[in-house]
């Protein structure tokens, strides 16, 4: 016997229209949910809109909320979801009514919250890509390929390492910091800013560049300690620890 | 109709086409186009690293250039034109460095350089890593600089077909995903980068999103697709899902065992043991589980509790969150269930024989990366070395195209006639799948991908080749007739897999044609009726063409003379 799973899918039709609708998947043995919306979009309805590339959890395409907890649809197993353990004490993500969603028995599917729908699972990053340019992320050495290579020692390495691990998949932003002030750069955006100004190759004057920017509003001190950020990474990245790094090192320093 | 117009196109945002256009757009008004965000790309999910012989560690200090490059061309069973590799090799240690200028976070010795580790089929520690996760750091960083450099991208904008006039590209014609509408770019120089097609086959590495788009508007247009019977089966993918457990695990001492608890490497490779090229390993799991030797007759194990937890957690991080995530397997405590899978298209893509690098016969027409055939890696490529090539080529395309200049763009009434039928053909299409009564488009990929599998695989012979391109040849006509409802177009993503499914089924119809042309076994390309290496007859590329009668065969001297062609042993 095929074993059966309802899914309740908000849909938006980019034009303000929206509902939830119900789908019943034949479940195969280690399907992801990523893959059970393929299977709608291939059997079920051709116009179910989400996005990915991978499905092996390093891309960032696939993020949406599930069950009322952001993650990556490629990397949650549709047989053990329910039994799973959750990140608790997440704030409410409301997208629509869903009167009739059973937690029991209907996965729920929804996208990413504190971001603009344009269709069905389809959010708006623009937003996203738009701050993550403004810390300005990067080097500004001139690049050059003479050895040796700039040396880094690996416990200095180490100071970066879990930052690197970013995926920009957009999750953290279910911070309630970003549901209330568009303006706020984002956990993600922080957490990179650290990575470079944690990143021991990195020169003072780019250094400075990157801390004038966060430390205004907006960015770091807007930041209220959640935490929500670190909850639901998938990669281990602590946005709010990074945040707490840059607060306790930066913030009070005066030449910034 | 919405058009844009620039000096240079680049198709894909992979290192490939980032760094392509971070050279040219120095210079030139440059677009990247690609069908997802940069950092999407299928080249961050490459673990293991990229081969430099830089010599970081002691045992690698007698590491040249010249032997990296003998070990690719002896990887390749002597199919890789070898001043290509040389030139690869010889960039390899300034591009590593270059990526480390512009502040990619590799992993590092105790001297604070560049950590490197043992590979498949090298005779070095030659492989610099970041972890397990190199390609995701590299185009991570590439993403950065581009955002430093202000370099100009069309984001989820997918590839239709190349504009043509009088024998010369002169741009292309795309779909904009989210507002669902057809958009040309016009540029007299267009760079195809748009990765690897490995979804022809169903179990594969590769993002769900490598389907040749790139392969098939340059097949469409005329150019021909090299060397593509040439498919790398990865001997370490996680059973089930088929996601890619790297090379680097067996670098770090990681060993294949079967259903005796043997090491069975022992039988076919004694001195290189794990560490042998892929395809040898590749099917040496395959012997295993043929002569029943196989755990649950589908698998070997790769075992890696024996490196220690700390050694583990240390060097392959992504390699135990995929194990648990995607397997329920802890390598801490137990091996890893794995099996071989489509992993890498050597072939590509068509060049030009004495052209530059990446030049196609169509004029203004280039091609780097995975969907390219250069041919760098021959009938088998090394671990380490693609993100290798790809950040190499990118460069040296930008640089070679900016030396040689803009060419004379074509007169904007003759591109505007050759858009507006590709425009027309493409509403045609459109319109027919909206009105076919036929089969949805699944059917025909699952088909497609389920008889690429058993037929076309790591072993291969006549009838079953045969078998596969006989059902594809029916599979596209039964395309002609599927049935998709085209008429909301925005985020239509039904629509955009449907384009990606035509370019897939003519790859995989001309890898199944390559395949049964090549009656010998070299490199990847391994076939149970003609079990040796036939240099008379086939030391030479393969290039497919489409013509009226159905495809052609034409076939390219391979370039020596740099080392002399033996038989491969490891």
């Amino acid at each position: 016997m095929v074993k059966i799973q309802k899914f309740l899918v908000y849909r938006n039709s980019g034009n303000g229209e929206v509902k939830y609708e119900q789908f019943e998947i034949p479940v195969s043995k280690g399907m992801s949910v990523l893959e059970a919306l393929f299977y709608i979009q291939d059997h079920l309805d051709s116009t179910l809109a989400f996005r990915y590339a991978c499905r092996g959890a390093i891309c960032g395409s696939c993020g949406m909320t599930i069950d009322k907890v952001p993650l990556l649809a490629c990397r949650v197993q549709v047989s053990t979801l329910k039994s799973s353990k959750k990140p608790i004490n997440l704030p409410e993500f409301i997208f629509g009514d869903h009167p009739n969603w059973n937690p029991e028995t209907e996965i729920l599917i929804e996208p990413l919250p504190n971001m603009t729908i344009l269709k069905d699972l389809v959010v708006d990053m623009e937003p996203f890509w738009k701050f993550y340019r403004e810390i300005e992320p990067y080097f500004t050495r001139e690049w050059n390929g003479i050895a040796p290579e700039s040396a880094q020692l690996p416990e200095q390495m180490k100071e970066i390492e879990r930052l690197v691990y970013c995926i920009l998949c957009g999750l953290c932003w279910a911070c309630p910091v970003n549901a209330k002030n568009s303006n706020y750069l984002g956990p993600a955006q922080l957490a990179k800013a650290n990575r470079f100004v944690r990143d021991s190759r990195l020169d003072e004057k780019q250094q400075n560049v990157i801390l004038s920017r966060i430390l205004k509003d907006d960015a770091v001190p807007a930041c209220e300690k959640f935490f929500i950020c670190n909850k639901v990474c998938p990669k281990g990245v602590m946005p709010g620890t990074a945040i707490k790094d840059i607060r306790d090192n930066w913030m009070n320093k005066s030449n910034i | 109709m919405r058009n844009e117009e620039f000096d240079v196109l680049v198709v894909g945002s992979g290192l490939s086409g980032l760094r392509a256009g971070l050279e040219l757009s120095e210079k030139w008004n440059t677009a990247i186009i690609s069908k997802v965000f940069p950092v999407r790309s299928h080249s961050g999910a490459a673990q293991g690293g990229i081969n430099a012989a830089l010599g970081n560690l002691e045992e690698g200090k007698d590491d040249t250039p010249k032997r990296h490059a003998f070990d690719t061309v002896k990887g390749s069973d002597y199919l890789a034109d070898q001043d290509v590799v040389m030139f690869m090799c010889e960039e390899a240690p300034k591009i590593v460095i270059e990526f480390e200028s512009m502040g990619a976070p590799f992993s590092r010795l105790d001297s604070g350089l560049i950590a490197q580790r043992p590979f498949g089929g090298a005779g070095f520690p030659r492989t610099c890593y970041a972890g397990d996760r190199t390609g995701h750091t590299l185009l991570h960083t590439l993403n950065e600089q581009s955002v430093r450099k202000g370099v100009k991208f069309f984001n989820e904008f997918f590839l239709i077909d190349l504009i043509v006039v009088n024998g010369k590209v002169a741009g292309l014609i795309s779909l904009d995903i989210a507002q669902g509408e057809l958009v040309s770019f016009y540029a007299p120089y267009v760079i195809l980068a748009t990765g690897g097609f490995g979804r022809i086959f169903k179990q594969s590495t590769n993002a769900l999103i490598n389907t040749g788009d790139g392969n098939g508007a340059a097949f469409r247009a005329g150019v021909p697709m090299q060397d593509v019977e040439f498919v790398q089966f990865h001997p370490t993918t996680l059973y089930g899902t088929n996601i890619l457990i790297t090379e680097g695990a067996r670098g770090e001492g990681g060993y294949l065992f079967n259903n005796k608890h043997e090491r069975f490497m022992k039988r076919t490779a004694p001195e290189a043991m794990e560490l042998a090229p892929r395809d040898i390993v590749a099917r040496a799991e395959e012997i295993e589980v043929i002569d029943g030797r196989g755990i649950e007759d589908s698998y070997v194990n790769l075992d890696l509790t024996h490196l220690g937890a700390e050694k583990i957690n240390e060097r392959l991080p992504g390699i135990r969150e995929i194990s648990i995530y995607f397997a329920g397997v802890d390598p801490i405590k137990e091996p890893i269930p794995v099996q071989p899978g489509q992993h890498y298209s050597m072939g590509g893509i068509g060049t030009k024989i004495n052209g530059d690098y990446g030049e196609t016969d169509l004029p203004g027409l280039y091609t780097i990366g995975e969907c390219s055939c250069l041919s760098v890696h021959g009938a088998n490529r090394l671990g380490g070395n693609s993100l290798l090539e790809t950040a190499v080529f990118g460069r040296y395309i930008g640089r070679r195209l900016i030396e040689r200049g803009l060419p004379r763009r074509a007169s904007l009434g003759d591109i505007k006639k050759a858009e507006s039928e590709l425009i027309d053909n493409t509403e045609r299409l459109f319109q027919r799948w909206n009105e076919n009564s036929g089969k949805k488009p699944v059917e025909i990929r699952e088909t497609m991908g389920d008889i690429m599998n058993k037929n076309v695989g790591v072993f291969r012979k006549h009838e079953n080749l045969q078998k596969a391109f006989d059902t594809l040849r029916k599979l596209q006509e039964e395309f002609k007739n599927a049935y998709l409802l085209t008429d909301d177009r925005k985020f239509n993503y039904s629509l955009i897999r449907t384009l990606e499914l035509r370019n897939m089924l003519d790859i995989a119809e001309v890898t199944a044609y390559a395949a049964l042309w090549r009656k010998e076994s070299r490199g990847a390309h391994s076939r149970w009726d003609y079990p040796s290496r036939n240099d008379k007859k086939y030391l030479c590329h393969s290039l497919i063409y489409r013509s009226k009668e159905g495809l052609e065969i034409k076939t390219k001297p391979v370039k020596l003379g740099i080392f002399k062609v033996k038989e491969r042993k490891y």
